[in-house]
């Protein structure tokens, strides 16, 4: 058990310390993809282990482990290991092209290790403290990862993110701190303050006061790095100017992790305070995302940009399932995280191939992808099809799940304008679960609609003169393949494991 | 009677013997920091005595304004300089004025200062009129505010019941932070009301930067002593009155010989030191341009206005 | 003792005041290099405090937290920060989004906002201060807000310290410091993000031969 989590932990580091004196392409590559591999297949024990014994605490209580958390871990995983394929061909295209000095490679791997352990300390993380700092570290490790081109637009791109994502992160440490303030007058034994196994069992006698400042920090400070409108303006510049496979871990699995630090500090928050509170402003930052994103996604130019505006709508819906509450929603919005995880990965390989092909960001100048890469453009569709959440996609499920417990349920606390300016205006609760979802439906319609209108007109069509033609095969096409069937397969077919996974884990989250 | 009618020409005498080493003081600091062997410290002695044994030349173009004004300059500082506390707690004069008097009887030595720049109708008069007037105009509303906070906390308008109270660690001295606002506030002021070096620079006659001394050019003789007394007795009450306010402890609260004794030792070295930082200052800053001197002011507004509002915050 | 921790939370009170009091003349220096300096200089008050916190609570690890903040923030940072500021080719800030006095202003409304905000959960402390906690939040206020009204990419890190400054306020004068490792690991963070922002200040000078951030405008919609 301790042995699985010390290789969750070891393994990057060591494949980041090994990279660093490691100069060969195919050498960097062989470590970093053992050390995803031992890094799954510990994962594989880790969910067998916490489905059948539960919650587990190791390590001199530093490592908490339930189902939320595995979950999580498993995202990380699943995407990893797709990304480290990927990168097979793409980082040594980019060497053989010139884009990168070999003797960065190396430099790119170590970052990209680093990146990958912070993940992973923010999920097994008992200490919301330590979490904090891995989230903080994920920063630091990426911002170059994102500026690794070092063109201006690259060099903007970077600073954007580390600014942004650092003040938010910062005021997210207020809200930590505050945490910490609240549990000092309950908990006898200070050192203990910030464990979530330490502060679950109390939460019910911490200061209510103290607790809803705490969650607004922390809320606004993790939604920076969850891109949650708005605080989002770095996320499409940053997205645009990533290395693709970065991007893929970015939108795949940084996202959800930012959003899990946010759930852990909620059902902390829930317990002393009423539960529309933070769902009210989850809800809210959810919409507010939602339909700002629409919006982008209508006037959208630029490919990779679509899918950064996408990531936002769909960050957004999560939010918006998590917080309606209740065992649908949060399903719902569990589900969805993992769905939207696999599906944007795919969909920035993708835009990686293309990118490479056609050398350009611009939709309109892409055309005829299905004759100049019928591969990349099969992904193109499957994970545009599956970002518009049509029906035989996962997306599609969870998406229905949410916005069944919308018009069911409603958000608690939103009474639609209940106080609209000075005139209160009575509403009936019905009519403003009615208008939510609606305005949820006329969004994802809006952003469906706007997303596979440019898909298509990449897709078909004849390519411009000068683009080659054909698609050899290469190891960065099985992701692809995989996570197809992945997207296809969770929607008609949920494999125990992660049922039980994402059973388990709604019980977490959800206070009877 | 007899001791009151003591005390206060003991401090009249105190303040014009004193205000001149001080003077004297920041021009040695300045000189040795810059590498200057410098004139004595008692040199400013000498340079009045030299000009009150000068024939004062006066302008045929000027009022009885331009006459009076040195007079009621050193007057109106002087009286202010009394309601101060200098070395003993209760000043003799304490009955006739608080706090809000104090500004008052400063800013009617600036007003006349103004006119008479005006009244001799130079060129740089008229300027160093109207750059005094913006300084006047910024640091008055900050003065005002730094003083509330003050007055606030200790729950009186009276110098010397505040800096008695404060010396004797009564009332409700509870939280340093109105007082340290209003103390960066006051010095900031205190530089600006005297004519120190981020707003103006008192050794020279530069005509792109001078303020008081453009005001004061067409002055000679005794006029121009006067004058300069006034300048450095002005400095005097300000440094007072951030030494005594601030750090009241040493001053004499009763009226025994030892108590007095001890409260005039320390109200020298307490404003030979504050001196010695000013002139440190000096050295350090370079004259601020006259539009930025708006930033400065402005912080002291602000810094003012946060020790009152301290008040109020901490005290609900 | 009665006497000595009231004495005591008079002192951190007044150190936390100074470290305001820093903030200000922070949002009012134009000068690069002085910026750093009050900087250094708060950074160096921020010692002053944690180091009579552990005195009075007794708690050996805030004496830890108290040496690095000596090491990182009064020492390391700032060379590091005039390093990048000799590479640069201005020296201080000339056009800001929102001029000093505005500026001003408005960072006292901030402090009259954290109060407000700080107001409900500051009874609650059974702690050493009442209000450190607040001037730490207005701290953080006013950090954001620095980085908000400058153009210097340098400026704009020092609003980023300025912030971090008042967490650490928060941390050590409201909770007396939290557990070891999390301090470890902010310090650790810190001292990265500042290194890697500095690298940054250095590469955006040599791509856009400028290190205003109002010329990084080649990424929009």
């Amino acid at each position: 058990m301790t042995i699985a989590v010390l290789v969750v932990l070891i393994a990057p580091l060591l494949a980041g310390g090994l990279s660093l004196v490691v100069h060969r392409s195919a050498w960097l590559h062989g470590i970093n993809l053992t050390s995803i591999g031992a890094l799954v297949t510990a994962e594989t024990v880790l969910t067998h282990t916490v489905l059948s014994d539960g919650p587990v605490t190791t390590l001199g209580e530093l490592v908490y482990l339930d189902a939320l958390s595995t979950f999580i871990l498993f995202i990380i995983g699943v995407v990893g290991l797709a990304c480290s394929f990927y990168m097979r061909s793409y980082m040594d295209e980019q060497v053989a092209r010139g884009v990168i000095a070999p003797g960065r490679l190396n430099l790119f791997f170590f970052l990209f290790h680093m990146f990958l352990l912070a993940m992973v300390v923010a999920t097994v993380a008992n200490s919301v403290g330590v979490q904090w700092v891995a989230i903080e570290a994920t920063t630091l490790a990426t911002t170059f990862l994102i500026a690794f081109w070092k063109r201006r637009e690259s060099l903007e791109a970077g600073w954007k993110y580390l600014i942004l994502c650092s003040v938010g992160i910062s005021l997210a440490l207020f809200g930590v701190v505050l945490l910490y303030y609240s549990s000092l007058h309950v908990l006898s034994d200070a050192s203990q303050g910030l464990n979530v196994t330490a502060l679950l069992p109390v939460a019910d006698r911490l200061n209510p006061h103290v607790l809803k400042l705490a969650f607004i920090f922390i809320l606004v400070g993790y939604g920076t790095k969850v891109g949650l409108v708005p605080m989002h303006s770095w996320l499409p510049d940053a997205y645009t100017e990533a290395p693709a496979p970065v991007v893929a871990m970015l939108a795949g699995v940084l996202e959800v992790v930012a959003a899990y630090a946010i759930l852990r500090v909620r059902v902390i928050v829930d317990h002393a305070v009423p539960f529309a509170f933070a769902g009210e402003l989850l809800a809210l930052l959810g919409f507010a995302s939602l339909v700002t994103a629409a919006f982008f996604i209508l006037i959208q130019h630029n490919y990779k940009r679509l899918f950064a505006y996408s990531s936002i709508e769909h960050m957004g819906i999560a939010m918006i399932g998590f917080g309606i509450g209740g065992p649908l929603g949060t399903f719902g919005g569990l589900f969805h995280l993992m769905n939207h995880a696999l599906a944007k990965s795919m969909a920035f390989f993708a835009a990686g191939n293309i990118h490479r092909r056609f050398r350009t960001v611009e939709i309109e100048h892409v055309q005829g992808l299905a004759m100049a890469q019928p591969w990349t453009a099969t992904a193109l569709m499957i994970s545009g099809l599956a970002l518009s959440a049509l029906p035989p996609f996962a997306a599609f499920a969870s998406e229905v799940q949410i916005l069944t417990a919308l018009a069911s349920q409603g958000v608690p606390g939103m009474e639609f304008a209940g106080t609209s300016g000075m005139v209160t205006v009575a509403v009936s609760d019905q009519f403003s679960r009615v208008a939510l979802a609606s305005v949820f439906l006329i969004a994802a319609v809006l952003s469906f609609g706007g997303l596979l209108y440019r898909i298509t007109g990449m897709v078909w069509g004849t390519p411009s003169e000068g683009i080659v033609r054909g698609e050899p095969w290469t190891l960065g096409h099985l992701p692809i393949i995989l996570l197809t069937v992945a997207l296809i397969g969770f929607s008609m077919f949920l494999p125990q494991p992660i049922k039980e996974l994402l059973e388990q884990a709604t019980s977490i989250l959800v206070i009877q | 009677m007899f001791d009151t009618i003591l005390l206060l020409v003991a401090q009249t005498t105190v303040l014009l013997a004193f205000s001149p080493f001080l003077v004297g003081l920041i021009r040695k600091v300045k000189a040795r920091l810059q590498l200057r062997r410098g004139a004595s410290v008692l040199q400013p002695y000498a340079d009045l005595a030299k000009l009150f044994h000068k024939q004062p030349v006066i302008s045929t173009t000027t009022s009885w304004i331009f006459t009076a004004t040195p007079y009621i300059v050193f007057a109106s500082i002087l009286t202010a300089g009394l309601l101060v506390p200098t070395f003993i707690s209760q000043t003799p004069m304490n009955f006739a004025g608080n706090i809000i008097a104090l500004v008052y009887l400063l800013a009617l030595g600036t007003f006349f200062l103004m006119l008479a720049g005006l009244d001799a109708g130079s060129a740089f008069g008229g300027m160093g009129s109207s750059r005094e007037a913006i300084v006047a105009s910024l640091t008055e509303p900050a003065m005002m505010l730094a003083i509330f906070a003050i007055a606030l906390t200790n729950g009186s308008t009276n110098l010397s019941t505040i800096v008695h109270k404060t010396a004797l660690l009564e009332g409700i001295v509870t939280d340093p932070s109105p007082h340290l606002m209003a103390l960066a506030a006051l010095f900031i002021v205190a530089l600006a009301e005297t004519g120190r070096v981020p707003v103006d620079n008192p050794a020279t006659h530069l005509e792109l930067t001078m303020i008081h001394e453009a005001m004061v050019l067409e002055y000679s003789g005794r006029y121009l002593a006067l004058l300069e007394w006034a300048a450095g007795l002005k400095l005097a009450v300000f440094l007072s009155l951030i030494v005594n306010v601030f750090a009241p402890w040493g001053i004499a609260t009763a009226v025994t010989p030892t108590a007095i004794g001890i409260g005039l030792l320390v109200y020298v070295v307490k404003t030979a030191a504050l001196a010695v930082f000013i002139g440190v200052i000096e050295c350090m800053f370079a004259k601020l341009r006259l539009f930025r001197v708006t930033d400065l002011l402005g912080v002291a507004f602000i810094l003012a206005l946060l020790g009152l509002l301290f008040f109020y915050i901490l005290r609900s | 003792m009665q006497g000595l921790s009231s004495v005591g939370s008079q002192l951190v009170d007044l150190c936390s005041a100074l470290l305001l009091l820093t903030c200000f003349a922070i949002v009012a220096q134009r000068r690069l290099s002085a910026c750093v300096d009050l900087f250094a200089l708060q950074s160096s008050f921020l010692v002053v405090t944690a180091t009579l916190v552990a005195y009075l609570t007794g708690n050996q690890h805030i004496y830890i937290a108290a040496g690095l903040t000596g090491v990182i923030k009064v020492l390391i940072i700032p060379r590091v920060l005039k390093k990048v500021i000799d590479h640069l080719n201005v020296k201080r800030e000339l056009v800001m989004h929102v001029n000093v006095p505005t500026g001003l202003l408005i960072c006292g409304g901030l402090v009259m906002l954290a109060f407000f905000i700080a107001q409900p959960i500051l009874p609650l402390g059974s702690l050493l201060t009442r209000d450190s906690l607040a001037i730490a939040l207005a701290i953080v206020l006013i950090g954001l807000f620095t980085m908000i009204a400058r153009q210097k990419a340098v400026s704009q890190l020092v609003g980023f310290l300025v912030l971090e400054n008042g967490l650490f306020l928060g941390a050590t004068a409201a909770t007396h410091g939290m557990p070891l490792i999390v301090e470890l690991g902010v310090f650790f963070d810190v001292l990265i993000a500042t290194l890697i922002a500095g690298i940054y200040t250095n590469r955006l000078q040599d791509a856009f031969d400028s290190v205003d951030t109002d010329r990084l405008t080649v990424l929009k919609e």
